[in-house]
């Protein structure tokens, strides 16, 4: 009986949306099958709106592709995604609909080397928004300036440290003025030193209200920014909670294992 | 012993020696197999040199040049229809020298905005203008009069005007170059051609030659770059279909694809369909065949382009056909500047093979001069494919020189 509680209450913190309480992210039994390989067992999570929740686990476990499903770069098989409200289908309408809404960070940034900071960011503010370009250049210097990086506007990426392309790449983001940021492993290809310039812009953002879902290995962020983690292996969320109790108290052995591993 | 660490003079960068003596051993007596090649090769070289100097300006007959350059330059064009040609050679100036000076302006500006601004001394100018200047002053050698001369100095002029106006134009104000240029090429086509013109099977010589190039040029290249993103399409009967096209037309040898559109393929068509002529038939075959090589030099561009660029493009809404042209496209093309100048090159020397068809190029021309009565059986056939090999070369030269100069320019290979 003590065991049903408990199976209550992990579900229970899995479909409670944290931040403001309104659903901004919802998926429900989202399946991925790689050929004959699932990659996600069926995930059930909630995400509320201004919420940060990290998700952490060990490599293989599905992070990324979780999130990628919800921007569509992966394709899931089963379950649903709802994000702000619009369910997404195959329909290219959601799908560019929800992207717009969507912003993404990756791991090796994908800043387009053709182009200057400035270009990069302005790019789909005015393809995607059909903003004028004065407006949109405008918007990028305050972008730039938010993430301390204004005086690399006219240069190319390749001039750029990894800590500068990275928040570039953030800024970049965020001129679609999206309402979900995803953290694909944003400090993962950088140099140590670099690490933390990534991670104070990540968290000024977090604190300005944004709605974030960062898979990272970085488990000092996760305990002072998150307020939720979730703890992922095998394709399947095995722990929900606040960091506080999944750091000190966790419930599950393999939550247990692994961070006996990183810590 | 702390003399290493407090002496300031070791931040100056090591002074190299320029001594000759140190340069011919390290370069050509490093080892005993390079000795021996450079014992071997340094008199074949300079055997070569001399007697090639000796033929050029000395022993070489080029009275056959000299009275034959019209023929050289258009072949059987009318000649009191000449005057067309330079109208149209003027305006075609202005077309490409408006085209080349837009093009500049954006290297320059792409160059510097990424931090490496180009050093124009006058060395480089100088070398740059080398392959060019070479060829007008090589071939106004053989004019006679002034008149030649006075006409092809107004029409570089008019050129090089024009390449000065687009420089400095904005980068708003360029947008419309490329349309202009295109225009003007058709124009300066059809200042020759229509009102009463000279149509295209009386063109020969380098006319002809730079006819098929430019044209197939300009229209291979959009096509090709059509068909490498339709071999990459989601939609399985476009991909089967470009892929089909592109199979077909590379692997058929140029030769018999201009045999085909000469003599197969006015059989296929229906007796009153409009039969294009000979030159459009033969400009179709140079089309679809560059087409195709095009299409998968480009595509090998685009496969080059890492999967992660597609995705952020994704990532920020933008549409699949936007993700292509302004994310994917740009930077297939830069990386493979090389291999399309390296098609245009081969094109501009494929064209040689309209003599199969009856079209007297440059080469046909060069041969056939050689059998007008005060020229046959002395052997003038060597200054007359010698004169013929330079115009070529140096046209190649010029263009693969101006191809590297883009690449450094538009940091191909950086990141």
């Amino acid at each position: 009986m003590d065991t049903q509680h408990g199976q209550d209450e992990l579900i229970g913190k899995r479909l409670v949306p944290g931040g403001t309480g309104e659903v901004m992210i919802e998926l429900r039994g989202v399946e991925k099958w790689f050929d004959d390989f699932q990659a996600l067992t069926g995930v059930d999570l909630v995400v509320g709106r201004q919420e940060t929740v990290v998700i952490a686990g060990p490599s293989g476990s599905g992070k990324s592709t979780l999130i990628r499903c919800i921007n569509r770069l992966e394709q899931h098989d089963r379950g649903r995604i709802v994000v702000d409200g619009i369910e997404l289908t195959d329909d290219l309408k959601d799908i560019q609909e929800i992207r717009r809404e969507t912003g993404m960070v990756f791991q090796s940034f994908n800043l387009f080397p053709h182009l200057t900071i400035l270009d990069n960011i302005t790019l789909a503010p005015r393809h995607v928004r059909r903003k004028a370009k004065k407006e949109a250049e405008e918007q990028a210097m305050q972008l730039l300036e938010r993430v301390r990086i204004p005086e690399q506007a006219r240069k190319y990426p390749g001039q750029l440290s990894g800590g500068q392309q990275q928040r570039a790449a953030i800024a970049r983001s965020l001129a679609m003025e999206p309402k979900v940021m995803l953290f694909d492993e944003p400090t993962s290809a950088l140099d140590p030193e670099m690490i933390k310039e990534v991670l104070d812009t990540m968290e000024e953002l977090a604190e300005s209200g944004m709605t974030m879902m960062c898979v990272t290995h970085e488990m000092g962020f996760a305990r002072h920014v998150a307020d939720r983690v979730v703890f992922m292996s095998d394709g399947g969320i095995v722990e929900v909670d606040d960091p506080e109790t999944i750091f000190s108290n966790p419930r599950e052995e393999r939550t247990k294992l692994f961070l006996s591993q990183i810590l | 012993m702390a003399a290493a660490t407090d002496a300031p003079t070791t931040a100056v960068p090591p002074v190299r020696p320029n001594d000759p003596v140190v340069w011919v051993r390290r370069n050509l007596f490093a080892s005993w197999p390079s000795a021996l090649a450079t014992l071997i090769l340094a008199p074949a070289v300079v055997v070569a040199v001399v007697r090639g100097v000796r033929f050029l300006f000395v022993d070489a007959r080029w009275e056959i040049v000299r009275v034959n350059l019209a023929l050289y330059l258009v072949g059987p064009f009318p000649r009191d229809q000449i005057g067309r040609l330079w109208v149209a050679l003027a305006v075609l100036a202005v077309a490409l020298g408006a085209g080349a000076g837009a093009i500049a302006a954006t290297a320059r500006e792409t160059a510097e905005a990424a931090g490496r601004p180009i050093r124009s001394g006058w060395g480089e100018r100088v070398r740059r203008a080398g392959p060019p200047v070479l060829l007008v002053l090589g071939i106004l050698a053989f004019a006679s009069g002034f008149e030649p001369v006075l006409l092809t100095a107004g029409a570089l002029a008019l050129g090089g005007g024009a390449a000065a106006v687009t420089q400095r134009l904005t980068r708003r104000g360029r947008r419309f170059v490329p349309t202009l240029t295109v225009l003007g090429i058709v124009a300066s086509l059809a200042i020759i051609s229509r009102f009463g013109g000279v149509p295209a099977t009386n063109w020969g010589g380098l006319l002809i030659t730079m006819f098929y190039t430019i044209g197939a040029l300009l229209l291979a290249f959009p096509i090709g770059i059509l068909f490498a993103l339709g071999r990459r399409s989601t939609l399985p009967v476009v991909r089967w279909g470009c892929t089909a096209y592109v199979e077909f037309f590379r692997g058929s040898p140029l030769i018999t694809l201009l045999f085909v559109g000469w003599l197969i393929l006015p059989f296929f068509l229906p007796p009153d369909f409009p039969t294009p002529g000979l030159v459009t038939r033969a400009l179709i075959i140079f089309v679809f065949f560059t087409s195709a090589y095009v299409a998968e030099i480009v595509r090998g561009g685009l496969q080059a382009v890492g999967r992660g660029q597609r995705e952020a493009a994704q990532a920020l809404g933008l549409t699949p056909w936007k993700q292509t042209r302004l994310v994917i496209l740009p930077q297939a093309l830069r990386a493979v500047i090389p291999g399309l100048v390296g098609q245009a090159i081969s094109l501009f020397k494929d064209t040689t093979l309209v003599l199969i068809i009856g079209q007297s190029d440059l080469l046909a021309v060069a041969r056939s001069v050689t059998k007008q009565d005060e020229f046959l059986g002395k052997g003038y056939i060597v200054e007359s494919l010698a004169f013929v090999a330079i115009v070529y070369w140096v046209i190649s030269y010029w263009m693969s020189r101006e191809s590297q100069r883009l690449e450094a320019r538009l940091g191909v290979g950086t990141r």
